[in-house]
């Protein structure tokens, strides 16, 4: 899917030779320290943004521009403030040609999935972070994507709300499994979401690992308290952690 | 807190509690204030000018004869028709060319500075001009409005695309709007907040343009109203035309505010 992926914005290179390969259905979470190009190389599979280097490929198609069957979740959720929740979750539908009668058959089972019925006619500044996101949600999976990609979408609300909507996304995942990139800094989300979990790293950085992570699905809460969850957890802090700590003791002379 | 509410609830003496109460009401403030700028105009008026001088009283006995005057509708009726007719234009040309300087790189650049100044240019200053290519009639009175509400309405659309968040367009990209859609469907609303500010200031401006036009040019309107009755030693007369234009400057302004409320409850939001 990507291969030898290379990104600059000028003088600074943010990540190298990157290669990754995600499965059908399968979900890959990519995790690395703040900084570190994650996000930049979801938008580069999006095909917001191009690489300099390599060349990332979707369905054996390379990727230049945003292409379909690719939906993007933001960490900035990107909800149109002018719009309602429900003509926030039609806009992709509606860009993509569908009718009228088609767009109010289809976008009421899409909100009624992320759980937001009855808040249709609601402005996204009426709602709660966590419904906004939720709507954002909608929105990706209304064009029925068969890849999605995942921007921190849960990096803006607050640790309660996130762990709600953790399991509400492992629910829907579960009714329609789709491959998905799913990029965080958050270890626990990072385990409890990926089949493998991909740790970047270093300046530029590169995989430094690729973490199998062999939970049983569907996941849920009981998961959290399984101890091969805690012992992936620990990998993963490991791998993450053990530049952070060398670095924040660092003494500079 | 108790030492506070005590003497919150001490009653106070009569002229005290009734001073207290009258700047407690901001309406009641308000009509106060009106009754003595009224009551100074009308004893200054009475004390020191000539009979004819407009004063409250004067405008009072007139008013209704003059607001059911034929020749008075009609002079109201043009002007207004004139500046409407004129923001209409004015908005439908100032939003396109707003939203290609604020989008396109190359237009930007190309008319900023014109644009620019032209909006800073005083509209009067070009009325003669104006006069000597339309003629002395109602289109350079249309002219010149267009010219005054215009730009305010361009520069205010330009910066109103120009700042249309990042993550707007991003996400319009990630669902593969075409141009066209984005412009429509996120730049313009996103704008819209921009666009109502440049609508306030160009209402404002052509009115003053209309009635200033109006005095040059000596066509029928609220502007030749007051010159004309001015001129015939008919004040009163001539202020009841003022208070027209002041209404519709302010109706314009409760209109948009009410646009603002209904439509765009999202743009009240900081």
């Amino acid at each position: 899917m990507v291969s030898g992926a290379g990104k600059r914005f000028g003088g600074l290179e943010v990540f190298r030779e990157i290669s990754l390969e995600v499965g059908e259905r399968e979900v890959l979470a990519i995790i690395g320290p703040s900084g570190c190009g994650k996000t930049t190389l979801l938008r580069c599979i999006d095909g917001l943004i191009p690489l300099t280097e390599g060349e990332i490929k979707v369905e054996g198609a390379p990727v230049v521009t945003p292409r379909e069957g690719v939906a993007m979740v933001f960490q900035h959720f990107g909800l149109f403030p002018w719009k309602t929740v429900f003509q926030n979750v039609a806009y992709g539908l509606k860009l993509a040609g569908c009718s009228g009668a088609e767009i109010a058959e289809k976008i009421p089972n899409y909100i009624n999935l992320v759980g937001l019925s009855g808040f249709e006619d609601y402005y996204p500044y009426q709602v709660s972070g966590g419904m906004q996101q939720r709507c954002g949600l909608a929105r990706a999976l209304s064009v029925e994507p068969r890849v999605l990609l995942m921007d921190e979408p849960f990096g803006a609300v607050d640790a309660q709300t996130r762990e709600i909507l953790q399991f509400e996304l492992l629910r829907i995942w579960d009714m329609r499994p789709t491959t998905m990139v799913f990029v965080t800094h958050a270890i626990d989300e990072a385990v409890l979401m990926g089949d493998r979990v991909m740790v970047l790293k270093g300046r530029p950085s590169t995989v430094h690992e690729l973490i199998e992570v062999d939970l049983p699905r569907p996941r849920d809460r009981a998961t959290l308290s399984m101890p091969r969850f805690a012992e992936l957890r620990e990998r993963v802090w490991g791998t993450l952690m053990d530049d952070a700590r060398r670095a924040e003791f660092e003494v500079k002379r | 807190m108790s030492g506070g509410q005590s003497i919150l609830e001490r009653p106070a003496a009569g002229f005290t509690l009734g001073a207290r109460r009258l700047l407690a009401s901001p309406l009641a403030l308000k009509a106060t204030a009106g009754i003595v700028l009224l009551g100074a105009w009308e004893g200054i008026v009475r004390a020191l000018a000539p009979a004819y001088v407009a004063k409250p009283t004067g405008i009072a006995r007139v008013f209704f004869t003059v607001i059911a005057n034929e020749q008075f509708l009609a002079a109201a009726g043009a002007t207004l028709g004139a500046v409407v007719k004129g923001l209409v234009i004015a908005i439908m040309l100032g939003t396109a060319i707003g939203l290609a300087m604020g989008r396109i790189t190359v237009v930007e650049r190309g008319l900023r500075y014109y644009v620019n100044s032209l909006f800073a240019t005083p509209m009067i200053a070009v009325l003669p001009l104006v006069t000597l290519w339309f003629g002395y009639n109602a289109d350079a009175r249309l002219a010149v409005i267009v010219f005054a509400a215009f730009f305010s309405i361009a520069v205010n659309t330009c910066d109103g695309a120009r700042s249309v968040p990042l993550e707007f367009l991003e996400v319009a990209r990630s669902f593969r709007a075409r141009p066209l859609s984005t412009l429509l469907d996120i730049v313009l609303p996103s704008s819209l907040p921009y666009l109502i500010a440049g609508m306030r200031l160009a209402a404002g401006r052509a009115l003053v343009a209309a009635v200033v036009a109006e005095f040059f040019i000596s066509i029928p309107g609220l502007g030749y109203y007051i010159l004309f009755n001015s001129r015939t030693f008919k004040h009163n007369e001539a202020f009841v035309a003022v208070i027209a234009l002041v209404a519709v400057g302010v109706s314009f302004e409760a209109m948009l505010n009410w646009v603002t409320r209904r439509y765009l409850p999202w743009a009240r939001r900081d």
